[in-house]
């Protein structure tokens, strides 16, 4: 079986597989819209959205973080909606349950075949993570009351592509491990 | 010297006035600023930083609407904290909430091109005459303190300076209006024609959330004992870092009185070197007046009248205003190391 094979099938040859990718993808990029702050407190209760600032859709605000288009306003929540940092966010989220998927997989197949098991995918994770603070770390450094972000800044417009990168070699490596383990 | 030789020369020296020309028909700007530079413009431009945001990733809201008082109740609390602008017969409210996700309002008052700026990480809120100027978020900041640049030129300035840094500006001085940090509720009261900076500003922004905290009552990175984020030219533990703070700045100096003390004290005298000032609390508004007093002109509290446009009567009539604006001590501290504090209590360790 080849890598690709191999991934294609633990991602979405089964439906539970399929789900939990995409239940963590949903849910981290929920966590990173939130910290970015495009989502948070401040709906009224009712349902809205208006969408009128289409023409702001490619204006950036930072280093990969963009200007919203629309305001969605759902039960107590507020979404000033950026389709590139939806997409971002969404990206992120699947390699990250991709990553998750497969090194439960390839963890699983150890288990059978008395493999070493990968610690990879978890250490890819951790910059996604980190990344997810990368357009908002101010805010992330109130919450922690460090006086650091004139240290930082300089680094976070590297985080996002970084964690991108290690998340798809994560899941390149992981994917090759698992098509060795079931050949 | 013959004419076709004069001609080239004055078609030159024409060349090189007009720039100097259009330099101030453009953003209106003083030559000596009235500002103590505790550094030189060299140690202030090495000590910016970036905030995060690229330039004018903060956008600046350029083409401001306004609505009334009864529209701005059905959003805005008594005790929301708004930027008041009273000039020339003319009253305006732009609310904190706004002002947190812009930092900057192009407008015009009285057919007069004004620059309403704030800044968050500072709790500073000044206004400038901008002439044809707009004013934008460059992205960086020094001192924490936003740093703004002008359109025209690129000439940087920070805000709580007041005094460009670099770029052809350099080292000249912005014409500072004064605006009051208040709560709407006061706002209102002395102003109840005021028109207010509505939410349609043209952005997508979450209005009804500060992203930094809040000030009613003051949570998050407001809070008066919370750190700073960003590394600052000088430091001061005489006050609580966000301490709140209405200083004053000339060319001898800069002092700065605190929010206990103005709340405590009708008339407040200070001196800077050998001249003499006078602070007068705005109870309505929660503010202070400060003028020159060269005489020491005693002020008579009882016969002082508090109107749209500030305090006039008991002994000020002939007093020169000076501007001022409240921030945060540690910026304060940080901008003006040499300043005068006035109602500190001990240092705190």
């Amino acid at each position: 079986m080849t890598a690709l094979a191999a991934l294609r099938d633990a991602l979405i040859g089964r439906p539970r597989d399929a789900a939990l990718v995409g239940g963590v993808g949903l849910t981290y990029a929920g966590l990173y819209l939130w910290v970015i702050g495009d989502l948070g407190p401040g709906g009224g209760g009712g349902l809205d959205a208006r969408f009128p600032a289409w023409e702001r859709v490619w204006q950036t605000r930072g280093p990969l973080h963009f200007e919203p288009v629309g305001l969605i306003e759902a039960g107590p929540w507020i979404w000033t909606f950026s389709p590139l940092n939806t997409l971002l966010a969404l990206g992120l989220g699947l390699l990250l349950g991709g990553n998750l998927v497969l090194g439960w997989r390839v963890r699983h197949g150890a288990s059978h075949c008395a493999w070493r098991a990968p610690g990879g995918s978890l250490l890819a994770a951790l910059p996604a993570l980190l990344a997810g603070g990368a357009c908002c770390a101010p805010m992330l450094l109130i919450w922690l009351g460090l006086p650091l972000a004139g240290v930082l800044i300089p680094v976070l417009p590297w985080l996002l592509p970084l964690a991108a990168l290690l998340l798809l070699a994560s899941l390149a490596v992981l994917a090759r491990r698992l098509a060795a383990s079931t050949s | 010297m013959s004419r076709w030789r004069l001609a080239p020369i004055l078609l030159f020296a024409l060349w090189l006035g007009l720039p100097m020309l259009e330099t101030q028909a453009a953003l209106p700007t003083l030559e000596a600023p009235p500002v103590p530079l505790a550094y030189s413009l060299q140690a202030f431009r090495q000590a910016v930083r970036s905030g995060g945001p690229g330039k004018d990733g903060i956008p600046s809201i350029d083409r401001p609407r306004f609505h009334s008082v009864a529209a701005a109740d059905a959003w805005l609390a008594p005790d929301d904290r708004i930027i008041g602008l009273y000039l020339d017969g003319e009253a305006r409210a732009y609310p904190q909430g706004i002002l947190v996700w812009h930092e900057i309002v192009n407008d015009s008052v009285a057919g007069r091109p004004v620059s309403i700026t704030y800044c968050p990480l500072t709790g500073s809120a000044l206004g400038f005459h901008r002439g044809d100027a707009e004013l934008g978020v460059s992205g960086r900041l020094v001192n924490s303190n936003l740093v703004m640049y002008d359109r025209i030129t690129g000439s940087e300035v920070p805000q709580m300076l007041g005094v460009a840094i670099d770029g052809p500006l350099a080292g000249r001085g912005l014409d500072e209006l004064r605006v009051v940090w208040t709560t709407w509720g006061a706002w209102k009261t002395r102003h109840p024609d005021t028109r207010v900076l509505s939410r349609e500003t043209g952005h997508v922004r979450n209005y009804r959330r500060d992203p930094y905290g809040g000030y009613a009552p003051r949570r998050g990175y407001y809070r008066p004992q919370s750190r700073r984020l960003f590394p600052v030219m000088a430091e001061s533990r005489r006050l609580p870092p966000k301490a709140s703070v209405l200083g004053f700045r000339t060319r001898q100096g800069a002092a700065a009185v605190t929010r206990e003390a103005l709340r405590r004290e009708a008339v407040i005298t200070l001196a800077l070197g050998d001249r003499h000032y006078t602070v007068i609390r705005d109870a309505g508004l929660d503010t202070g007046w400060v003028f020159h007093n060269p005489r020491r002109v005693a002020i008579r509290v009882d016969e002082l009248t508090f109107g749209p446009a500030g305090v006039s009567g008991g002994g000020t009539e002939a007093l020169e205003a000076i501007n001022a604006f409240e921030a945060m001590w540690f910026a304060w501290a940080a901008f003006y190391p040499d300043t005068l504090l006035y109602g500190a209590p001990e240092d705190t360790p």
